[in-house]
């Protein structure tokens, strides 16, 4: 399961399952965000490439416009799987206070 | 002057590629008629057992001499041409053989046949001169001729070697490829079981066999390696191979079969032949495995509960070694999940290095215990593969044949439709048989990589993708089988550029990445006539991503 909704202001909390079944749903919410936008991960259990893909294009199109996407309270499987795929150079990442 | 024709008539005639036999008849006819006499015969040197061999007829046994006994044995010896006038006055002339054939010898002219390397080809015995004695004419006219000869025949028994030798290759390849094709072409498919047999052939000679295969009685399992060299083996296993095939649709017992067969085979083959075989029979029901071996050990039984070997002694003499009337009871093991049954023929146990040190027992042990968790083909590649390094690049010597059955440890298989809906589903069959939860994580990240990647650029088919997932030791292994694949080895997709900075990163080719950073190890088989692709990935439980 997956959900997506807006937190305190500027802020996106997603919650669940990011897999690739998940990403047109996830894609059309980010696509309508602008700005700078932090991704509350705190309860973001799995992403797969295709949930990267998601995050890289909203990344390409925030910082085309000066904005870009923010990742925080990110655990630790996460930051691995950020880290083997170079995307932890591509995002600001705030770990979780594991 | 002697007239010369008739010399370079025979010269002609000595040139061309005649057999053996007919050039015997050749060498015989021209030296009567050269030097007028009324009989000549041709004594072979044999250096092997120094001795001459006169061939009488092809149908009768030829008569052996020593060399240096007799007129003829002297010669052979001093390799000097020797003129006997009058041969009841020599001493070396044995009168017996008159006495035999009723013929009378009055002179004889014996001629060494040394050829152009000086070797000494044998003994040209002349009887009889029709008019007088044989003379100084006679013996000059003999020297010339049995030059001739020898080297004639000298020429023959050579083509006749090669001749003999590619008859007897020619007969040990067509018995190799009767060998080979009484193997099975593709392993059984036993649920619960990972079946693999391979045989590789030394060069020239070798008996080996082996046998997988689903009957009424259960899975015939079958290790067998026939004695001594040259065609024999081969033929032998073959026979084994097929009587023993037979002797089960007949409905024969495991005992019936094993005792009619090495009954057949005592009376058919050759005295000093037999044939060690493990024969056993597997109830994959049950898991009881029943055997007979013949001579036939180790028999190996990795047990994965306790992370140890079990050994197990033949039941009997080999295969035809001599009639059974009885058989001791078969030896019964029962196999349990990751239990590993291997038969390994001598060829591997005894391949030698270079310093002669045997491959032996305890390599073989130490890479079953390594790789038990492996599939069998693996486990199967990693032995010949390590009996070769350790061979060195010296030539196989001997059949080289492995028989592994694996009872699968526990897992589960699910089939799935090619679409992503489908990742709910697989991630739910996951959950219910991978327990470790990081471990799963790690698993459905891997799987959902794979499954998409089939999505996305898989052929569009109806048939169902399936998974199947073994619980190791300490992890899993995972194998994702597309049935209507083309090939895509994941191993070789390009490799993305994940250091490139955002404007040139694309989401392509990220998966496979992940995927390989994050399994074990990753194998893609592709059967193309099936057009079916098989992924598998292993796990550990010390690798899942935290």
């Amino acid at each position: 399961m997956l959900s997506i909704e807006a937190g305190v202001p500027g802020t996106v909390r997603i919650a669940g399952r990011l897999d690739a079944a998940q990403c047109p749903t996830v894609q059309a919410y980010l696509d309508k965000l602008a700005g700078t936008v932090t991704l509350d991960c705190r309860e973001l259990k799995y992403i797969s490439s295709a949930g990267l893909g998601v995050l890289l294009k909203t990344q390409k199109r925030l910082m085309a416009a000066g904005g870009k996407l923010r990742l925080t309270e990110v655990s630790r499987h996460l930051r691995d799987i950020f880290q083997y795929s170079g995307f932890d150079q591509i995002f600001d990442i705030e770990p979780a206070g594991e | 002057m002697t007239d010369l024709e008739p010399i370079l008539a025979l010269a002609g005639k000595l040139a061309a590629p005649y057999d053996l036999a007919t050039m015997l008849v050749e060498v015989v006819d021209a030296a009567t008629q050269v030097l007028g006499a009324e009989r000549a015969s041709v004594w072979l040197y044999e250096a092997d057992s120094d001795e001459l061999v006169l061939r009488v007829a092809s149908d009768i046994a030829p008569v052996r001499m020593a060399a240096g006994a007799g007129i003829v044995g002297t010669c052979a010896r001093t390799r000097k041409l020797i003129n006997v006038p009058d041969c009841y006055a020599d001493a070396r002339f044995d009168p017996r053989v008159d006495r035999k054939s009723g013929y009378r010898t009055r002179c004889l002219l014996a001629l060494p046949l040394i050829d152009h390397q000086e070797a000494l080809v044998g003994v040209m015995q002349v009887l009889n001169k029709r008019h007088g004695v044989f003379d100084a004419a006679d013996e000059a006219l003999g020297g010339v001729l049995a030059a001739q000869c020898a080297v004639a025949l000298q020429r023959t028994l050579m083509m006749q070697q090669v001749i003999e030798g590619e008859k007897l290759r020619r007969e040990m390849e067509t018995a190799r490829v009767v060998q080979m094709s009484t193997l099975p072409a593709a392993m059984p498919q036993v649920p619960g079981y990972d079946l693999y047999g391979t045989f590789r052939p030394a060069d020239l000679t070798g008996g080996d066999t082996f046998d997988l295969a689903l009957t009424e009685q259960g899975l015939l399992i079958v290790l067998g390696d026939a004695t001594g060299h040259g065609i024999g083996p081969a033929l032998s296993v073959t026979q084994m191979h097929a009587m023993l095939r037979m002797a089960l649709r007949l409905g024969a017992d495991l005992e019936l079969a094993y005792r009619s067969v090495n009954n057949q085979l005592a009376e058919r083959l050759p005295a000093d032949r037999f044939i060690t075989a493990f024969i056993g029979l597997l109830d994959p029901a049950t898991h009881r495995l029943r055997f007979h071996s013949g001579g036939q050990a180790p028999i190996l039984c990795y047990r994965a509960k306790r992370a140890s070997f079990e050994e197990h002694k033949p039941t009997t003499f080999p295969l035809a070694a001599m009639p059974l009337e009885r058989l001791r009871a078969a030896t019964t093991l029962e196999l349990e999940p990751g239990d590993v049954l291997a038969l390994i023929s001598d060829g591997i146990y005894e391949c030698a290095d270079a310093r002669g040190e045997d491959f032996g027992a305890e390599r073989v042990r130490r890479l079953i215990a390594e790789r038990h968790d492996a599939p069998m083909s693996e486990l199967a590649a990693a032995l010949l593969q390590a009996v070769q390094g350790f061979a060195g690049g010296a030539p196989q010597a001997d059949d080289m044949t492995l028989v592994l059955v694996k009872r699968e440890p526990p897992g589960a298989q699910r089939a799935f439709r090619r679409s992503v809906e489908s990742l709910a589903q697989i991630f739910a069959f996951t959950a219910g048989t991978v327990t470790d939860a990081q471990l799963r994580r790690t698993v459905d990240l891997v799987l959902e990589e794979l499954f998409t990647n089939i999505v996305k650029y898989g052929r569009a088919s109806d048939t169902l993708v399936s998974i199947d997932i073994r619980r190791l030791a300490r992890g899993v292994r995972v194998t994702i089988t597309d049935p209507d694949a083309e090939y895509f080895d994941p191993q070789r997709a390009p490799q993305p550029d994940v250091g490139a900075p955002l404007e040139r990163r694309e989401p392509g080719g990220l998966g496979l990445h992940l995927v390989r950073e994050l399994v074990d190890a990753l194998e893609y088989r592709y059967a193309r006539e099936e057009r079916t692709g098989r992924i598998t990935f292993s796990l550990g439980t010390r690798d899942a991503v935290h």
